[in-house]
């Protein structure tokens, strides 16, 4: 429980402290002699509470502190139990008197939603961080995956980059406009969601289809973005400001059963080999929306120019330059070749039992990401044209969907902020993202809310060395996380201050 | 793993030199053999040897006592106690080597739910005999048996042994059956020829068109394709996607149609059956013999549309009959999986075949290589002008009054084993309706049938050619 100390206070924001989430009136108010002195009183405030800033080496061990605690809760999914993690920011929040309401589709794995009153004139800001994890394998890890072990600067765990960072800078963002006494133009909601790795019913679905009002924003902030290191040097940041949608596509092959000593020409799982074959190798045509055209732009002028040359090429209008960068950066940054288009990977087949019998039917799933503007029966019907068999039917799976939404804008106030405290803290440019999966911002941006990805920085490197998100050595450098928390905390306070 | 022999009768050794001297061209009493041959194959329909599990034992017992009762040698031999084969004997003067017969004694597994009449029920209705088994093969198990009772009771004597084998676990599981026997019973069962399923007579609108005598068997051969690529999100493609290059893979192989080629069998039978067709169907069958290529391309093109059991016998064949890889839609798994039923001609050369498949997959990422499937051996093919095949058209011209046409089965059968020990074999059966098939009254479907008529033809067909070929002269 360390407290900010008194000296780090603003002098007279005293009276305007917020009592249970409401706003106090300020006790000179109530006499008229001395109505001017308070309102001289009141603007000095606020330009003092504008300046001054936290006292961050003391913020640094409380961040550390619960960072840790929540790490070392076991909220891997499945089962997930995030009540845990529930239970300890709710407690976090009671101490802080910072109004603070479970929300439970399975009392098990409860969401938290947090609120800070504002003035209102402005539309609240969102903030989320999801409290569940994935699995580990426990056998694989050096230092168990729910010790949150410190070492060498870094802190090792399930969870330390995805996404217990975001929760954890989100839970400090709270405690400190608490302490820091700001007013808010808006309300600022801190929401912790339960199912994100993969059973977001009990998480953001419920919360936007039970208690939307609870979470309801201009604008919100979760996992999806970051600051890219490389060579222990921050290079550039990105924002998510959109995302494609996932849906499934299945091909069903039928055809007459018989004995595998007979071939046949409708052997199903021929016919399947072929779609799936035609599908795999069929890339469809290239198309920019407004934050990959800027990515790829942005992305150009801060590489070295041999990459920098396909960045720009995929962008070209002739049609041979494009399409030889695109298969440059299908071969050498798939990652990028999927943020070019509506992508198809076939990841599923499934086929015949035994070794002597031609089987009646075949199946394959295809993973597709969609382009938010994407047209999904267009779209369908272009898949159907390229497996060009009447024998192979292709449908949508039935798997749950991520709608589509609004695109988070990057001339928008909350963009402009973030690639100004970007420029500040990190002193690097910001690329707007789209990303290749879905998240879970996509079900409130279909319910019009502008969401933006952000994250902590990490060295590139960390990926192909087993570091990464979802790795066995998952883990973030301490200093990058205390980075991340003033990011937050400036950010947030930038677009809810009373201005 | 010890084999466990146990022999429950010893064979009889001695043959009656009475009997012997009781030289007799009688014939049969048929009005009576028919009751007999009934109640026999009613009884072993009606013993439950579906394999798995087999049990074959039942009816190795039945068969035993039915000849013990006769007085002919017989023993029970196995591996298995619950699965055993049973050889029975009947002795020549050893001018000639024996005969062997066989008939095995287990069944395919059944959909209990899908039988009109129940599976192991033998019921009689309108002229059928409904029932597992009564198609494969409990009808030569029963003709075999018959022959032997009727030779021991006319005391036919005998130029060479007739030896009568029920074998089990024909259905998947030859090691308990006639992998067993050839390696550890092998005298026992030695012979110049033998009979066995595999052929039959087609009937086509209720009448007689052709007989098939199997003289030659496909070898089965499995082969695996495996791709390796790149393990990932399925949110970003990768071109190593080990799902999409074996797909390329197995559909580039089951396009592929290997080359064509004849032997004595297939050539004899193609030419034979184009002799007995309708014009608009021989002309096919000719075509494909052509030395003009594309002639043989269209006939080929047809054959495969049409009859694609026909041109299966035209070449060693390749089917993708399993296809998998992959265990969540968002994952590319690092690995794929495809097996291929390959059948090669029995001149066919492994090692070379496979070459050309590696050729045909064309992709680095993907291996090719056999599987280490249970194989039936090579073995050289039955002679078209040898006494035996001579004995089998005969008793077709004499008993169904029709042609034999040689056959190539593309199935392996218990007959592998034999071939490849130097055993001339011939696959029989009875008389069945070529629309039985399509209307789902075949060989392991769920009304598994064979007109009684049929079963008494094919008794008096056995007969003919066994006492014909052993029958001292």
């Amino acid at each position: 429980m360390t407290r900010v100390p008194r000296s780090a206070r603003p002098p007279v924001a005293q009276p305007f402290r917020p009592a249970d989430g409401r706003t106090g009136s300020p006790k000179g108010l109530r006499y008229g002699r001395l109505t001017i002195v308070a309102a001289a009183a009141l603007a000095i405030a606020r330009l003092s509470a504008q300046h001054a800033a936290p006292d961050w080496k003391t913020i640094e061990d409380e961040t550390l502190r619960h960072y840790q605690a929540v790490l070392r809760l076991d909220t891997s999914n499945p089962p997930g139990n995030e009540r845990l993690v529930a239970d300890y920011v709710k407690g976090v929040f009671d101490t802080a008197g910072i109004p603070a309401e479970i929300f439970a589709l399975d009392a098990n794995r409860p969401n938290v939603v947090a609120r800070l009153k504002g003035t209102g004139a402005k539309r609240p800001l969102l903030i989320m961080g999801h409290s569940d994890v994935v699995t580990v394998d426990a056998a694989k890890w050096k230092h168990p995956p729910f010790s949150a072990t410190r070492e060498d600067g870094y802190v090792y765990a399930r969870g330390t980059i995805d996404d217990k960072d975001n929760l954890t800078a989100g839970l400090m963002t709270m405690l400190l406009l608490k302490r820091q006494q700001l007013p808010l133009d808006r309300d600022v909601i801190f929401l912790v969601e339960s199912g994100e790795e993969g059973n977001s019913n009990f998480g953001i679905q419920f919360m936007v289809a039970q208690h939307f009002a609870a979470i309801d924003a201009e604008f919100c902030f979760a996992e999806g973005g970051g600051v890219t290191r490389i060579g222990g040097a921050p290079r550039f940041a990105t924002v998510q400001a959109t995302e494609k949608i996932p849906r499934g596509i299945e091909l069903v092959a039928r055809g007459i059963s018989g004995h595998g000593s007979v071939p046949l020409a409708s052997n199903a799982v021929v016919h399947l080999a072929a779609a799936v074959s035609r599908i795999g190798e069929w890339r469809p045509d290239v198309k920019f929306n407004e934050t990959t055209g800027t990515y790829f732009r942005k992305l150009a002028a801060i590489s070295p120019p041999d990459v920098a040359a396909h960045y720009r090429d995929v962008l070209s209008s002739d049609a041979k330059a494009r399409a030889a960068a695109d298969d440059w950066l299908f071969d050498h940054e798939p990652q990028h070749a999927s943020m070019l288009r509506t992508s198809v990977s076939p990841n599923i087949v499934a086929a015949g039992y035994r070794s002597n019998v031609i089987p009646s039917e075949a199946k394959a799933t295809l993973d597709v990401r969609m382009l938010p503007e994407e047209d999904p029966a267009a779209f369908l019907a272009q898949v159907k044209q390229v497996i060009n068999d009447p024998a192979v039917e292709a449908r949508f799976s039935a798997q749950n969907t991520r709608p589509a939404g609004v695109v988070a804008r990057t001339d928008s106030e909350p963009f402009k902020s973030i690639e100004a405290a970007n420029t500040r803290i990190y002193n690097v440019p910001t690329l707007p993202t789209m990303s290749t999966f879905a998240t879970d911002m996509a079900q409130l941006r279909a319910r019009g809310v502008q969401c933006f990805g952000i994250g902590p920085a990490v060295d590139l490197e960390d990926g192909p060395k087993g570091f990464g998100m979802h790795s066995d050595q998952e883990r973030l450098l301490e200093s990058e996380l205390h980075r991340f928390v003033r990011f937050n905390y400036e950010v947030v306070a930038d677009l809810a201050r009373s201005k | 793993m010890t084999t466990k022999r146990y022999v429950i009768a010893a064979l009889v050794a001695a043959v009656s030199a009475a009997a012997a001297a009781q030289q007799s061209r009688a014939e049969p009493e048929w009005a009576k053999v028919e009751e007999e041959t009934m109640r026999h194959y009613q009884a072993v329909l009606r013993l439950d040897t579906r394999n798995p599990p087999g049990n074959e034992h039942i009816v190795a017992e039945y068969v035993k006592k039915v000849l013990d009762a006769e007085g002919i040698p017989s023993q029970i031999v196995g591996s298995d106690m619950n699965r055993p084969n049973l050889i029975a004997r009947l002795k020549g003067n050893g001018r000639k080597r024996p005969l062997l017969v066989m008939g095995h004694s287990d069944v395919v597994t059944v959909d209990d739910a899908k039988w009109k009449f129940p599976a192991f029920s033998a019921t009689r209705d309108g002229g059928y005999v409904y029932g597992r088994g009564t198609v494969d093969d409990k009808d030569n198990l029963t003709a075999a048996l018959m022959t032997m009772l009727m030779l021991k009771r006319l005391n036919v004597p005998l130029d060479r042994d007739v030896i009568f084998v029920s074998e089990s676990g024909e259905e998947g599981s030859t090691g308990v059956g006639i992998g067993y026997l050839v390696r550890d019973h092998f005298p026992e069962i030695d012979a110049e020829y033998c009979l066995a399923e595999g052929g039959g007579v087609t009937r086509i609108g209720g009448e007689v068109k052709y007989a098939t005598v199997q003289t030659l068997e496909k070898i089965p051969r499995g082969i695996e394709l495996v791709a390796h690529g790149i393990s990932g999100h399925g949110s970003v493609p990768l071109k190593s996607n080990a799902i999409v290059h074996l797909a390329g893979a197995v559909a580039r192989v089951g396009e592929w149609r290997p080359e064509i080629r004849f032997n004595e069998t297939t050539g004899t039978y193609f030419r034979k059956l184009a002799a007995i067709s309708p014009p608009e169907v021989a002309k096919y069958y000719r075509d494909v013999l052509s030395t003009d290529a594309k002639t043989r391309k269209a006939a080929d093109d047809w054959l495969f549309e049409n009859e694609p059991r026909h041109s299966s016998m035209l070449r060693t064949s390749v089917s993708p009959n399993i296809f998998a890889g992959g265990y969540r839609s968002n994952v590319i798994p690092s690995e794929a999986k495809a097996t291929l039923d390959v059948r090669a001609l029995p001149d066919e050369n492994p090692a070379k075949f496979l070459e050309e498949v590696k050729r045909v997959v064309n992709d680095p990422a993907v291996d090719v290589r056999f599987t280490g499937q249970n194989e039936r051996p090579a073995g050289p093919d039955a002679r078209l002008d040898s006494e035996a095949f001579k004995a089998l058209e005969a008793a077709a011209t004499r008993v169904y009054n029709t042609t034999t046409l040689p056959t190539m089965s593309t199935g392996a059968t218990d007959m592998a084993q034999l071939r490849s020990k130097g055993v001339q074999c011939f696959g029989i059966g009875p008389a069945t309706d070529m629309e039985d098939g399509p209307k789902g009254f075949g060989a392991h479907s769920d009304q598994e049938r064979l007109l009684e008529s049929e079963l008494h033809r094919f008794v008096r067909f056995n007969w003919d050619v066994i006492s014909n070929l052993a029958r001292a002269k």
